[in-house]
């Protein structure tokens, strides 16, 4: 099934089907059961060449695992990635490297990214120099051009990251991502490292780039006010799972999972007049070491029924390309609803459950 | 009694080092009421959190060189106090919370015995008694099975949790005033939610003042009553919440509004501040902000402006203010 509604009428240039991650988690004892993490479970989609896809969540819903599955950082437990119609995981080594250097990533942290004994030459560099047939006066004339392109000067180039601000290194790490002309660029929270007044420029420059390269994005990110009006199509991911996921017109003019809507709600505004009513979510997210059974939302869910204790919720479309994982969308059987699974779940037993899983 | 509760005139940081001198804070004046929720909001490196920690009296010397007229906290005099009482009047009498949590905590102590330590120190209480306060004040926050909790060590609890704690940990005492610096920077914008509405519960039932220092407008715009705007060192702009935020009179305070990401904008483009806060040891001649401001003229080039009070109680420090604004 298409997550993206393909709009270019070309084969995707990354497809995922299927994908789920488990991490063992290390034993207590020698021989206790072996327990795993389901970072990623059953994750289908489609990303067009020259999109941005974003992927939306709390910390520890798998986004990142999702993306790093993506650039084969994380090798699947199950399903397929293709990337330019090739299964990535069943390429040759060589190939494997010659697709990975057609994708890169640029960080969250820009302060942990950059190796602080490298100089900013060094740093932008390096992908080039792995990749080797290019002369030091080519490679020096190719930083020189990406560090100009990307806000910097040529003074810069032996200075340390340590003179740099968080902007100014998410601008090296930017460089240092694009100067293998990748097609497709993985931006794991760009911006959530820096001030807010500095998001726009280094959105901005992102979207630049991506309009002068043609370059595909993922775009992860936790608040979806960023990745509104910069993004054609957006999943949004809890504990794992897809909860939503549509062409970005569509979920934003009309979110259908009380997730998204919970999300959308925490973005704060500058609207001092207007008064705000929140849907705030009560507690964390669960551990992902044994999630709830049933819908993967529903102890956090305001409207939780009964029957989304028990019965995981399909991914359903309700409009084209829109599709969303919540049983009040996608309703019980009748027979379902005779057994009262629609009823909302009573306090009580959302407390027991609760701390049953929090412990 | 007094209606002020922090009082700050004309501090001064500076931060002599090899090469030049850091002004990191050039003659604040910050006045905070009784009950009142003030923010300080600015760009990183403008000197809020050297401001913060100035208030606290936290900055060692050497490094810093401070200077300061008045540090008056609810009409006690703080400036000529030895480091001795001044422990006793922090925790107790003010409290700090800190941006990251997990440095923030001791990571090799309980969560629980950090807490009762503030009460064992400011408080004659015996061990039980201030357990059964730690827990109460973890309840307070919203720490679910606060009684268990308390016995975890920081790195087993959440993000949005520890913050809690460090919540829990600035109010324990009821002080008079809290400092928050940056407290929901590093969190999701869902748990950032959730620990706003505690600080600022906690902060309006218990008529405790609070100075907030942030970079994020937005969370300025749900908490706080009174804005100062801080660039480069100095104060650029002073208002209430409502009237900064419907009418911003400085350019710089207009470019932060419009930097935060808003759900309503339909702009393909993101409005941006261009370049960047100007290096502390390198500021420009005159107007701090005239590189970056769209409204400079030959005048914001060669000279700085003062913080002209106007009628309404507000402050700017602007050649050119901006009118009225219609659009935003």
């Amino acid at each position: 099934m298409s997550a993206t509604g393909n709009r270019l009428h070309s084969d995707p240039l990354l497809e995922m089907s299927g994908v789920s991650v488990d991490f063992p988690v290390k034993r207590a004892y020698p021989f206790s059961k072996r327990r795993w993490i389901q970072a990623v479970t059953d994750v289908s989609l489609q990303i067009a060449e020259g999109e941005t896809f974003s992927i939306v969540g709390e910390s520890g819903c798998g986004k990142s695992t999702l993306a790093n599955a993506m650039i084969g950082m994380v090798r699947p437990t199950a399903g397929t990635v293709r990337f330019q119609g090739d299964d990535l995981y069943a390429l040759r080594p060589r190939a494997f490297k010659d697709a990975r250097r057609n994708m890169q990533m640029i960080f969250q942290d820009p302060f942990s990214s950059l190796n602080p004994r490298f100089t900013v030459y060094d740093i932008i560099r390096e992908p080039l120099y792995i990749r080797g047939g290019i002369s030091e006066a080519d490679m020096q004339r190719k930083v020189l051009d990406l560090l100009r392109l990307v806000g910097l000067d040529e003074e810069d180039l032996r200075r340390n990251p340590s003179d740099f601000s968080g902007g100014q290194r998410q601008r090296i790490g930017i460089a240092r991502a694009i100067i293998l002309n990748p097609r497709f660029l993985v931006c794991d929270e760009p911006v959530s490292g820096l001030d807010v007044s500095v998001h726009a420029q280094i959105l901005n420059l992102l979207m630049e780039i991506q309009r002068d390269r043609n370059l595909t994005y993922v775009f992860i990110s936790h608040n979806l006010a960023v990745v509104k009006n910069i993004s054609q199509n957006v999943l949004v991911m809890y504990l794992g799972k897809v909860m939503e996921a549509g062409a970005s017109d569509a979920l934003f003019a009309n979110p259908l999972h009380p997730y998204t809507k919970a999300l959308l709600s925490a973005v704060l505004d500058v609207d001092v007049q207007g008064s705000h009513d929140r849907i705030l979510l009560k507690g964390d997210t669960p551990s992902p070491i044994d999630p709830p059974k049933g819908c993967r939302f529903w102890q956090r869910c305001p409207f939780a029924m009964k029957g989304c204790r028990t019965i995981p919720a399909e991914l359903t479309e309700v409009e084209s390309g829109h599709r969303v994982a919540c049983h009040r969308v996608s309703g019980f059987s009748s027979e379902q609803r005779a057994a009262g699974l629609h009823r909302p779940v009573s306090e009580s037993v959302e407390d027991e459950d609760l701390s049953s899983q929090a412990g | 009694m007094t209606d002020t509760m922090l009082e700050v005139r004309n501090l001064k940081v500076a931060f002599p080092c090899v090469g030049g001198v850091i002004r990191a804070v050039e003659g604040i004046d910050l006045t905070t009421k009784r009950g009142e929720c003030v923010a300080l909001v600015g760009e990183s490196g403008c000197g809020k959190s050297v401001t913060a920690l100035s208030i606290m009296k936290l900055l060692r010397t050497p490094p810093s060189v401070s200077r300061i007229d008045t540090l008056q906290l609810d009409g006690r005099d703080l400036t000529h106090l030895t480091e001795r009482d001044m422990e006793r009047v922090r925790g107790k009498d003010m409290a700090m919370i800190f941006q990251d949590a997990m440095t923030a905590l001791n990571p090799v102590m309980t969560v629980g015995k950090q807490i009762d330590e503030v009460y064992r120190r400011h408080t004659k209480l015996g061990r039980k008694e201030s357990r059964r306060r730690t827990v109460r004040a973890l309840e307070l926050v919203g720490v679910p099975e606060a009684r268990s909790r308390a016995d975890s060590y920081p790195h087993e609890l959440s993000g949005g949790m520890r913050q809690r704690v460090l919540i829990a940990l600035a109010f324990a005492c009821m002080p008079k005033l809290i400092i928050a610096d940056e407290p929901t920077t590093s969190l999701d914008v869902t748990i950032q939610a959730q620990v706003l509405d505690v600080l600022k519960s906690m902060q309006q039932d218990h008529g405790v003042s609070a100075l907030l220092i942030t970079h994020d407008l937005s969370v300025v715009a749900n908490m706080a009553d009174t804005v100062y705007v801080m660039y480069s060192g100095k104060i650029a702009e002073r208002g209430t919440v409502f009237e900064l935020f419907t009418n911003p009179l400085h350019p710089y305070t207009r470019g932060l509004l419009a930097s935060v990401p808003k759900l309503s904008d339909d702009k393909q483009v993101f409005v941006q501040i261009p370049d960047t806060v100007p290096h502390p040891m390198h500021k420009p001649e005159g107007c701090y902000f005239h590189p970056r401001c769209s409204h400079a003229t030959n005048r914001c080039e060669q000279r700085m402006p003062r913080l002209e009070a106007l009628e309404d109680g507000r402050e700017i420090r602007c050649w050119h203010p901006l009118g009225q604004v219609s659009e935003l």
